[in-house]
């Protein structure tokens, strides 16, 4: 009976990682979005689909591979995505809005030690994505994608042996086709969950891991423990009901 | 916020019977059962949108769409672990009922963490959650069921999940859920007006559902066709509604008085 805890164990730790992972992302919400705060212009649940879904499409073209390619495929992946988003999001608030990055939220920025609140337009919270928001995203994405390959890898590996997933193996690669499908939407689905209680528990926007709201992990942390392995429990469902 | 037109029990009743009608007529009829189920799936997505409406008139602090994604999520999560759950009890007639059941319980846990730990100030948090994750997993329940035939796993895993269609589901159903709150919100945002931009956009769901089910169900063309026409219906209300509330503010020049909310 060890399996069913592995699961559980698996998507519980999942879980932590993605919600841990989305207080690094530089999440700016609507005022960065007319580049009067720092971080990408759009919200958390805009930022953990981009990055979550590219994260799990890497992950699960490894599929069938041992399991720190996968987690390593998955990270790489949700970095890429989230790394592309900020650079390109930095491209038009420098090229287009015309305006510094510059983070309100620190005097230097701790990386390479640039002064931050010359450059902050008064009456705003700093624009665009300086340095140290950069790395912190980075970062970010790379939990959240660590987070939902294991979450994927947990879930196929015990749906793949079960017969009512062996009818749709695929006969030129060996994967489970309704075990992989199955898998990856219930990974997203709990990405999503925590994602979004990351979310509330940092009120929206967060600027990375020097923002002052960042101290707010643990509780955020917590909440989504509890979640994932409520989850986790609902999903021990699937491998009983697996025979069909 | 203006007051309610239409009671939210009267909402949750149709959300509630008319998407569990829907489901469990599905197999007794070709043509009539997807019908009756992607309708069902309307009545699911029109009361989630009233839910929606409710629960993020406080000010989430994240905006509408996060909580509409979060619910989908929950109730795609709810519905697939229900329906394995009825194979599981060898009753498969119920796992609709379980998976309905599961993702209100999922939204209840998620919605008391937001109370108790995070400690957000909504006092509807949890019946809100929990409404709209019942109404989400009804709508991907309703549409899969449309697609497939059947309510049951193996039908709707092959054609449903390993097509990959349940994420099409999950994207399209959290923006016609949050879109039409998203949209209205605001000063002077009304009840109805609300409502009918929801069913505007379940509908165009289900006209969606239609077209994409040419290769899985017969009844593609008449959900195709019944849906394009609420679809047009529910619009043309749906701009009436609004070309009245703006008539006053288009005559006079001025801002409603009203507006400070």
């Amino acid at each position: 009976m060890m399996d069913p805890l592995l699961l559980i164990g698996a998507i519980t730790v999942g879980g932590v990682l993605i919600g841990g992972g989305v207080h690094f992302i530089p999440v700016g919400g609507a005022p960065a979005a007319i580049a009067t705060a720092t971080g990408v212009g759009t919200g958390t649940a805009m930022l953990a689909a981009g990055g979550g879904m590219t994260g799990l499409i890497t992950a699960a073209a490894l599929t069938g591979q041992p399991l720190w390619l996968i987690l390593a495929g998955g990270a790489v992946g949700s970095s890429i995505m989230l790394g592309i988003t900020m650079l390109v999001g930095n491209l038009v608030y420098v090229w287009g809005v015309g305006c510094v990055p510059a983070s309100a939220k620190i005097e230097y920025d701790p990386i390479t030690k640039y002064e931050q609140s010359k450059f902050v337009t008064p009456g705003t919270e700093g624009h665009g994505i300086p340095t140290v928001c950069f790395v912190s995203g980075i970062i970010g994405g790379a939990l959240g994608g660590i987070g939902g390959g294991l979450i994927y890898w947990g879930l196929y590996q015990q749906l793949s042996v079960l017969p009512g997933y062996q009818a749709s193996i695929s006969a030129v690669s060996g994967v489970s086709i309704g075990a992989a499908t199955v898998a990856a939407i219930f990974a997203v689905g709990i990405f999503f969950v925590n994602a979004v209680i990351a979310s509330y528990n940092i009120g929206g926007t967060i600027e990375g891991f020097h923002d002052p709201k960042f101290k707010r992990l643990p509780r955020g942390a917590l909440a989504c423990i509890v979640a994932s392995f409520a989850t986790g429990l609902i999903a021990i469902l699937l491998l009983n009901g697996g025979v069909f | 916020m203006s007051d309610e037109g239409i009671s939210h029990t009267r909402i949750l009743a149709l959300g509630v019977v008319g998407g569990l009608i829907g489901i469990y007529l599905t197999p007794y009829n070709p043509i009539l059962g997807p019908l009756l189920a992607s309708l069902g799936a309307v009545c699911a997505i029109v009361w989630g949108a009233d839910a929606i409406r409710s629960l993020a008139s406080y000010g989430l602090g994240t905006g509408v769409p996060s909580i509409g994604y979060m619910s989908l999520a929950i109730g795609i999560i709810g519905v697939v672990a229900g329906l394995a759950a009825g194979v599981y009890i060898g009753m498969p007639i119920l796992g609709p009922i379980i998976g309905f059941i599961l993702a209100m319980i999922l939204g209840g846990i998620v919605a008391f963490l937001g109370r108790r730990v995070i400690g957000m100030k909504i006092p509807i948090l949890l019946s809100g959650t929990v409404q709209l994750a019942g109404a989400s997993a009804l709508s991907v329940l309703g549409f899969s069921a449309a697609l497939a035939g059947n309510y049951t796993m193996a039908p709707i895993l092959a054609s449903v999940i390993s097509t990959g269609f349940i994420a099409l589901l999950f994207i399209m159903n959290t923006m016609a859920i949050q879109h039409p709150f998203n949209a209205c919100l605001g000063p002077n945002e009304d009840q109805v007006r609300t409502l009918k931009l929801a069913a505007t956009t379940a509908f165009m769901s289900m006209a969606i559902i239609g077209v994409i089910g040419v290769g899985f169900t017969k009844a593609w063309w008449i959900i195709a066709i019944i849906g394009a026409i609420g679809w047009f219906i529910s619009m043309r209300a749906f701009l009436d509604a609004a070309l009245d509330s703006a008539a006053s503010v288009k005559w006079s020049g001025l801002w409603p008085k009203e507006d400070e909310q």
